[in-house]
């Protein structure tokens, strides 16, 4: 069944015929750590009207030549339950964590391992945005990563990334990491 | 081999193009369209309507390969091949691809429920002969109806509490001049003006206590007037009444509540039938809802505090029940707003409608918080409710006409 059922949508995936680069993302992490705000910064839409996700977001944004559609779902603890729902055939994990808010960094780094472990998560890239650097209390990145233990990670690529979703400094070095992550990968 | 490939493209269109693929296809989205609505954000049940949908599609061209007997790689290459990439045939081929793009998948819906919408509204106006102004204007009033809707309740219960007090009055005045007013009842021993009032809180709160009272009233009492008498008796009616009424009046409510509104002039009618016949019987149950509605107001303070309490109690469960009510209709409201339902139900709605506060008005101090909101209220209250959601589907059908222009 689980067979029959993968051919046919690799069938129907083929079907759409895309001539471009596609590639799925998820975008996880902790409410309030600014998934959604770094989603309409990548879309270059306005991020002042932001109000905390219920459900999930879904932009399709052109970069370096692909497709990135990115999903971004909330991070309320009820919500967090749904995370492993759209976990298949991601090609790309972005974890988002507010460098400001220390009191949660055990609580970020209990998610992002349980994710790690997850099955359709295996060997995924991870893009980790240490978020709110604006903000005179933020951590700086690798502090972050040290807290994280990344650099236990043998399975896959991973990468930290300071930055700003508001102001919008140093998500595109986040992406220039996927995009030449990826060329290096299908070449 | 190229001739093979164009009989195996023409078979999927025919397929889905024929009513064992489209029946279901179309049965499913239109079931499910309901949720989607044009909001930026998904909600979580999309995802779950998307997994659905790709396990019905899954299915059905499962039994279709089997059926005719090609397998995957064929269907593949007859997909793929230039004949299947017309212009006709991709808008047939687009449910399939609607399977793996969410995004897709969700615009689909997101139409389908909109026509569905567009198409209620088309049926109103059909029915009614002009669309409603609320959504020729279109401006929201929703909030300045519901306190206009709370003034003319409380005008309603303050105008019922006096006719109430009124007849009181008369009666008292009778009995005086009858001369039947008895020593040996207990009620008849308190103050005048204050004995039935003070009864009809009793009766509220000990059912059972007040219908021995009444009986031995009435015993004592078999040359008074009929209306005297009626009334007297109608609070032994109350406890088995209370236990039947409340789940049955209930259900049948919340079934009525759409048809209702469909015939806004003779709905509206109805409130003021209760008080046109202001016996004694009315006017007593009008009061006790104007107590328990406005939170009781004068005799309340000359009750005992354990009365009190009671009447309280009494109130506040009224409350729950009233809000329960509200709830059970929310949720009906928007089933009822499929097309299916929308032109099955109009035509017993008048008759019943009136017949059931009819008979509410009797057992009604069982049952307080429903007589009031189904003559004065309730009609009104659905017309708003109504109004917002005939607005809604204003906008959406404002949208969809746009996206069609566009198109």
């Amino acid at each position: 069944m689980g067979e029959v059922q993968k051919g046919l949508f690799s069938v129907i995936e083929k079907l759409k015929g895309n001539a471009e680069l596609e590639l799925r993302i998820v975008l996880l992490g902790l409410d309030n750590a600014g998934k959604t705000t770094l989603l309409k910064q990548l879309a270059s839409e306005d991020v002042n009207t932001i109000t905390p996700t219920q459900g999930f977001n879904i932009k399709s944004v052109a970069s370096h030549g692909m497709k990135l559609n990115v999903w971004d779902i909330g991070g309320q603890r009820k919500i967090r339950t749904f995370w492993k729902k759209y976990l298949e055939n991601t090609d790309l994990l972005i974890y988002v964590i507010d460098s400001a808010d220390k009191k949660r960094f055990e609580e970020t780094g209990m998610e992002l391992s349980e994710l790690i472990d997850e099955e359709n998560l295996k060997g995924v890239p991870v893009l980790i945005f240490a978020n709110k650097q604006d903000l005179a209390t933020a951590s700086p990145a690798s502090e972050i990563a040290e807290g994280l233990n990344l650099h236990t990670y043998r399975d896959r690529e991973w990468q930290i990334q300071a930055c700003s979703a508001v102001s919008g400094e140093g998500v595109q070095d986040g992406m220039n990491w996927i995009s030449n992550y990826i060329v290096h990968k299908k070449k | 081999m190229a001739e093979d490939t164009e009989w195996v493209v023409e078979s999927i269109a025919g397929y889905l193009g024929s009513p064992e693929w489209t029946i279901p296809v179309a049965d499913f989205m239109e079931n499910k369209c309901t949720v989607f609505d044009d909001e930026d954000e998904n909600k979580l049940t999309y995802t779950e309507i998307h997994q659905q949908y790709k396990e019905l599609v899954e299915k059905l061209l499962e039994n279709y390969m089997q059926e005719v007997g090609i397998n995957e790689q064929q269907f593949l290459h007859a997909c793929s091949s230039p004949f299947a990439k017309s212009k006709t045939l991709q808008a047939v081929f687009q449910p399939v691809l609607a399977t793996d793009d969410f995004q897709m998948f969700r615009s689909l819906m997101v139409q389908k429920n909109m026509e569905l919408q567009l198409q209620a509204l088309r049926m109103i106006k059909e029915r009614n002969g002009a669309l409603p102004d609320c959504l020729v204007d279109g401006v929201d009033v929703m909030s300045e109806l519901e306190q206009q809707e709370m003034r003319i309740l409380q005008e309603v219960l303050k105008r019922s509490k006096e006719e109430y007090d009124l007849e009181m009055a008369r009666h008292v005045q009778f009995e005086e001049e009858v001369g039947t007013t008895s020593s040996s009842c207990s009620i008849d021993s308190m103050p005048n003006g204050m004995s039935l009032k003070e009864a009809v809180q009793v009766q509220v709160s000990s059912a059972s206590k007040v219908s021995t009272v009444a009986t031995q009233k009435g015993e004592k009492r078999s040359a008074v007037p009929p209306t005297r008498d009626k009334e007297q008796q109608s609070p032994a009616k109350l406890s088995p009444a209370l236990a039947a009424n409340l789940p049955s009046e209930m259900g049948s409510e919340c079934g009525k509540t759409l048809p209702a509104v469909r015939v806004p002039p003779k709905a509206s009618a109805a409130p003021t039938m209760p008080r046109e016949n202001s016996s004694g019987q009315a006017a007593q149950s009008w009061l006790e809802e104007a107590h328990k509605e406005a939170g009781i107001s004068k005799p309340f303070a000359e009750l005992s505090a354990a009365q009190q309490e009671q009447l309280q109690q009494r109130a506040l469960y009224l409350r729950q029940q009233r809000d329960k009510l509200h709830a059970l209709k929310k949720e009906q409201r928007p089933k009822q707003a499929t097309p299916e339902d929308v032109p099955a139900a109009p035509t017993p709605a008048p008759g019943s409608q009136e017949g059931v506060p009819k008979k509410t008005v009797g057992p009604s101090t069982v049952n307080p918080s429903q007589p009031v909101s189904n003559n004065g209220q309730k009609p009104k209250e659905i017309s708003v409710e109504e109004k917002k959601k005939l607005q809604k589907r204003k906008h959406l059908a404002e949208k969809l006409k746009e996206e069609v222009i566009k198109k």
